[in-house]
């Protein structure tokens, strides 16, 4: 009857395949909406990850590291002046004067070049080294340890763009055997000598001939200029060769310097302004990259080689060999020949260097002593030390700590940091340190004693350091300290009084039977339910105008005679803690309120039953069985307020101290500030700094809300 | 017997004597100072929102009289520069509501998704994983939000619109930060809502042949309103008073603009931008703070008050 009554109504329920086709839309559109709630979830996980992800990749990554002074220069420094300042240790720039010492001597040892030695064989005796008695072959072939090649550098384009250097080299190649003798070097084997030649026609291509014309009769190319730097080693070398072939009629300007081979490859490479450039090393991949960034390709000439000769006199009979320790030992802390090696004579050794400006004697430490600085040991840092501070500086260091009773590796990060001048001076994310390393290295290969180094930024030191201006030396220690100070009375001003406060309304408020009392009470508890929304910055606001302002007396702690000397003035740990406790109070009062709320009536009953008083049932039955409840509503309180940065900001937490806070009236800040200054900067490397201390900001929240929950776990089972 | 019979009215007198004292109604000293103490712990938070209204309605008054600044120049201009002594609150205000809207767009229709997700669909596995990573992100401090909004949300945003377009500080990757981190508040209230709708509305659905979507969507979501609204109201004040975020990653400087890749600065920021290190007291940057303020105040309580409101009274009540 009503079926009929209502025909339009079931023409719309569909039948047959209609029916199916409605169901299966029904269903189709079920899923749709089930997958995008799904991404909706998913969206908000990867937003956590997100987050997560992009602090573990701004604490930690490559970083370009450059050096105001080369470490190396410095461990080389501080062993020559070991080996200058030894007892015994004769040193002169004069080779005849070391000849004339460790002549008739047995007791005698000394090294220079090994041409010189070449022509006093009859009264000295090259010992070998590691085995490897000093020889032309033994030199050229890199075996004797005490040998390095001498090379020059020049490129096609240059050579062909400028026919007077092309024409140069091509001179220094046909005459430097004919000179390097004088000079006190090994001439190299005529194989490498055609190598080179070889090298220089390629280069030159098809100009070889017209630069072959010019070597015969440099005055032809007058009207162009060569310029040289590079290896003081092999500088007197070329000197010779420009020499003659100024003599052989070139006219145009010729410079020639010495500023060591980084500086000369880096003349050559980047800066462009040389033509040749000395070397006593093979360049290396990052200088080859530098010159191939500015189109040049450096070749290479192989001009002859560099020995020392360790020698004593012919009259020594002990010594045949030494090891490479062994030197180091005779040259430097040795007092007696038996000393080193229990087969020698008991007598003193005396020794003959070449003096502290000659490249021979740099060579010699490099070669031998071949250490680093984090090698060094305790006494060999304080002298760096020593040597390169001021002595104000180095008394200041002595009273924080003596210097000899600090740690190897403390010293080193001493001499890193205050000597060696380490500077951060670019930085990577972790992804791009994983994946642009190319590009990174390519970077980092153009800074001038750059070095690429990983870095955590989030270390032990950066815990334990106070601030500084200096992303890498920066720590977190102030803040650390004033963050504790700041919840430490936090807690201990909102936790009385907030659970104070749950109490009355729970316990008191519902029994109270004056009207305008019940009314009071009613306001009490709205307006804590709406303190709760208020925003934090509001109390900042309020804890500005109130606790730094309106009460500076108390706060600085001039009314007690303890403020701080530097600042006196309101902005101190206890103005910022009772702002931060006003703002907690709601959150504890309601937490508290629930768990009071959750004690079973029947407890105090019992406890009224039995004759005792209200606050004796509270105190007794009533909070006992509340505290878990209230501990964790206290917990997520305090993690609330260890966060909180907007509010402190206000008030005005330092942005810049070092010293740790010592009492409520210090001057303070707080990680989450810290964490703001370090976000605020523009440089990436504060960026860095502060993904470290939100990683430390995070650990102490996670361990406190996984604290909360363990102690809600644990007493909830017992309550219920 | 007759010894024992006439000496027990005595002691039984004696006793009652002290019974009746002991029982009398006294003034308990101890009991009522505790009282009283504890009354005086409630009344913190009454002299607290007392305190920030006076503090707020004081210096603001002071901004008032003394800044020559008028309270329509003051509610229409569009122009805050202190230096001229222009303070349009719009310059500030409509960067905050832009950052608010943003965020809404961002959080409204993903937490009211996840919201369904928990409440109707999860299983109870899936729930047990998915709450603790909503209460982790609900428990990161705002300024590690505002470090993400800087350091990532940024630079991606600059990536797909291009460097030129998007400014490095700007009001969208604020507002999108800001959308997740209340994203948390929106689902788990809305999720609260919807789990109090009983469980007797969804048989009754299923029983009538609905999908699970057409019950959730038709029969859960309308009977939880209240709470959602609710929800979603508290959020957009949360939006509003958030802080950190903005100060970091929405610009430094007054900006009256609708282009959410300019910067632009939210009333909260530029509270922080001039309070942040050392503000002089009765300056005109001091007292206009408090201005700003008070109208911070003002709008997130209105707001809160609505949301409860709302839950009171448009509430259904089932059972």
């Amino acid at each position: 009857m009503s079926q009929e009554t209502q025909p339009s109504d079931i023409g719309q329920y569909p039948e047959g395949d209609n029916l199916k086709h409605f169901i299966e839309n029904r269903k189709r559109g079920g899923l749709v909406w089930r997958v995008s709630f799904q991404i909706a979830t998913i969206l908000a996980i990867l937003a956590l990850i997100a987050l997560l992800y992009n602090i573990i990749n701004g604490a930690f990554g490559y970083v370009a590291i450059q050096n105001k002074v080369d470490p190396n220069s410095l461990v080389l420094a501080m062993e020559e002046n070991q080996m200058l300042s030894s007892s015994g240790t004769v040193s002169s720039e004069d080779d005849n004067e070391l000849v004339d010492g460790i002549e008739g001597n047995p007791n005698a040892i000394g090294f220079f070049g090994y041409a010189y030695y070449n022509d006093n064989r009859d009264k000295l005796k090259a010992i070998s080294v590691d085995g490897q008695a000093p020889s032309r072959e033994t030199a050229e072939s890199g075996d004797y340890p005490l040998a390095r090649p001498l090379f020059i550098y020049s490129a096609a384009d240059i050579m062909q763009e400028n026919p007077a250097i092309g024409a140069f080299v091509d001179y220094y190649l046909t005459n430097v055997n004919s000179v390097i003798e004088d000079v006190g070097y090994f001439p190299i084997s005529d194989d490498l000598l055609n190598e080179a030649t070889t090298a220089w026609s390629a280069a030159a291509g098809e100009q070889a001939d017209a630069l072959q014309a010019y070597t015969a009769n440099p005055a032809e190319v007058s009207d162009h200029d060569i310029s040289i730097s590079g290896s003081s080693t092999v500088y007197p070398l070329t000197r010779q060769l420009a020499i003659q072939f100024r003599r052989a009629g070139f006219q145009g300007g010729l410079d020639l310097q010495q500023t060591g081979t980084t500086a000369g490859f880096r003349a050559f490479c980047e800066d462009m302004t040389t033509g040749i450039s000395n070397a006593s090393r093979p360049i290396n991949r990052a200088e080859i990259e530098a010159c191939e960034s500015n189109k040049r390709t450096p070749v290479e000439f192989r001009v002859g080689t560099d020995a020392l000769a360790v020698v004593v006199s012919s009259e020594n009979t002990f010594l045949e060999n030494v090891t490479k320790d062994e030197l180091r030992q005779i040259f430097t802390s040795a007092e007696t020949w038996s000393e080193v090696n229990p087969d020698w004579p008991n007598e003193p050794i005396e020794r003959f260097i070449p003096g502290a400006d000659s490249g021979t004697l740099d060579f010699f430490a490099e070669t031998v002593f071949d250490r680093q600085l984090e090698a060094l040991t305790e006494p060999e840092l304080i002298e760096i030390l020593k040597a390169n501070l001021s002595t104000g500086l180095l008394r200041r260091f002595d009273a924080e700590a003596p210097l000899v009773e600090r740690s190897q590796p403390e010293l080193v990060d001493l001499v890193l940091e205050r000597v060696v001048e380490q500077q951060v001076v670019q930085s990577w994310e972790l992804t791009e340190s994983i994946f642009d390393r190319a590009e990174i290295e390519e970077t980092v290969a153009a800074i001038p004693q750059g070095e690429l180094q990983w870095r955590s930024w989030l270390t032990p030191a950066f815990l334990v350091t106070p601030q500084s201006s200096t992303p890498e030396l920066a720590g977190i220690r102030t803040a650390l300290f004033g963050t504790l100070w700041v919840i430490a009375i936090t807690i201990l001003v909102a936790l009385p009084v907030g659970v104070g406060a749950a109490i009355y309304l729970e316990e008191y408020a519902i029994m109270v039977a004056n009207p305008t009392l019940r009314r009071i009470n009613a306001i009490i508890q709205t307006n804590i339910n709406n303190l709760a929304g208020v925003p934090s910055i509001i109390y900042g606001i309020l804890g500005l105008a109130i606790f730094v302002r309106a009460i500076e007396p108390i706060t600085s702690g001039m009314l007690f005679g303890v403020s701080d000397p530097t600042t006196a003035n309101g902005r101190t740990i206890i103005s910022a803690s009772l702002t931060l406790a006003l703002l907690i109070l709601p959150l504890i009062i309601i937490n508290a309120q629930e768990a009071i709320r959750a004690v079973p009536n029947s407890l105090r009953q019992a406890g009224m039953g039995l004759g005792a008083t209200r606050w004796q049932t509270i105190w007794s039955h009533v909070l006992p069985s509340a505290i878990p409840g209230i501990l964790t509503g206290n917990i997520l309180a305090m993690s609330r307020a260890i966060g909180e940065t907007a509010p402190l900001v206000v008030i005005g937490a330092s942005t810049f101290i070092t010293v740790d806070p010592t009492g409520p009236f210090s001057k303070f800040t707080v990680l989450p500030i810290q964490i703001y200054q370090w976000t605020s900067r523009p440089q990436a490397e504060f960026r860095n700094i502060a993904a470290a201390a939100i990683i430390v900001l995070l650990i102490l929240l996670l361990t406190l809300n996984a604290s909360a929950v363990l102690l809600r776990n644990r007493y909830s089972r017992r309550l219920s | 017997m007759a010894v024992g019979a006439s000496s027990r009215p005595e002691v039984t007198s004696q006793t009652d004597v002290d019974i009746k004292t002991q029982l009398r109604k006294h003034p308990r000293v101890g009991e009522t100072l505790i009282e009283t103490f504890l009354f005086v712990c409630g009344a913190v938070s009454i002299l607290t929102t007392i305190g920030i209204v006076f503090v707020l309605a004081k210096e603001s008054l002071l901004f008032f009289t003394s800044g020559g600044v008028s309270l329509t120049e003051f509610f229409t201009g569009t122009v805050w520069q202190p230096a001229i002594g222009k303070f349009g609150i719009w310059a500030l205000m409509n960067a905050t509501f832009m950052v608010t809207t943003i965020a809404m767009v961002v959080a409204l229709p993903l937490g009211l998704a996840v919201a369904i997700y928990l409440s109707e669909y999860a299983s109870l596995r899936v729930r047990s994983i998915l709450k603790p990573v909503l209460e982790v992100l609900a428990g990161i401090p705002t300024v590690v939000y505002g470090y993400f909004a800087l350091t990532l949300m940024t630079p991606v945003l600059r990536e797909i619109f291009g460097d030129d377009v998007v400014q490095i500080y700007n009001t969208a990757a604020a507002g999108i930060v800001v959308g997740i981190l209340i994203l948390p508040l929106v689902s788990s209230m809305a999720e609260d809502a919807l789990s109090a709708v009983p469980d007797s509305l969804r048989q009754a659905a299923f029983g009538l042949g609905a999908t699970k979507l057409e019950t959730a969507t038709r029969i859960v979501l309308p009977a939880a309103t209240s709470g959602i609204a609710a929800a979603f109201i508290v959020a957009i004040s949360r939006a509003i008073g958030e802080t950190m975020i903005v100060a970091i990653a929405a610009g430094a400087g007054p900006n009256f603009t609708f282009n959410p890749f300019n910067a632009a600065e939210t009333m909260t920021g530029h509270i922080v931008r001039i309070s942040g290190g050392d503000l002089s007291y009765d300056s005109i940057d001091y007292n206009s703070i408090f201005a700003i303020g008070l109208v911070l105040f003002c709008i997130t309580l209105v707001l809160n008050i609505i949301s409860r409101y709302v839950v009171a009274h448009f509430r259904e009540e089932y059972e």
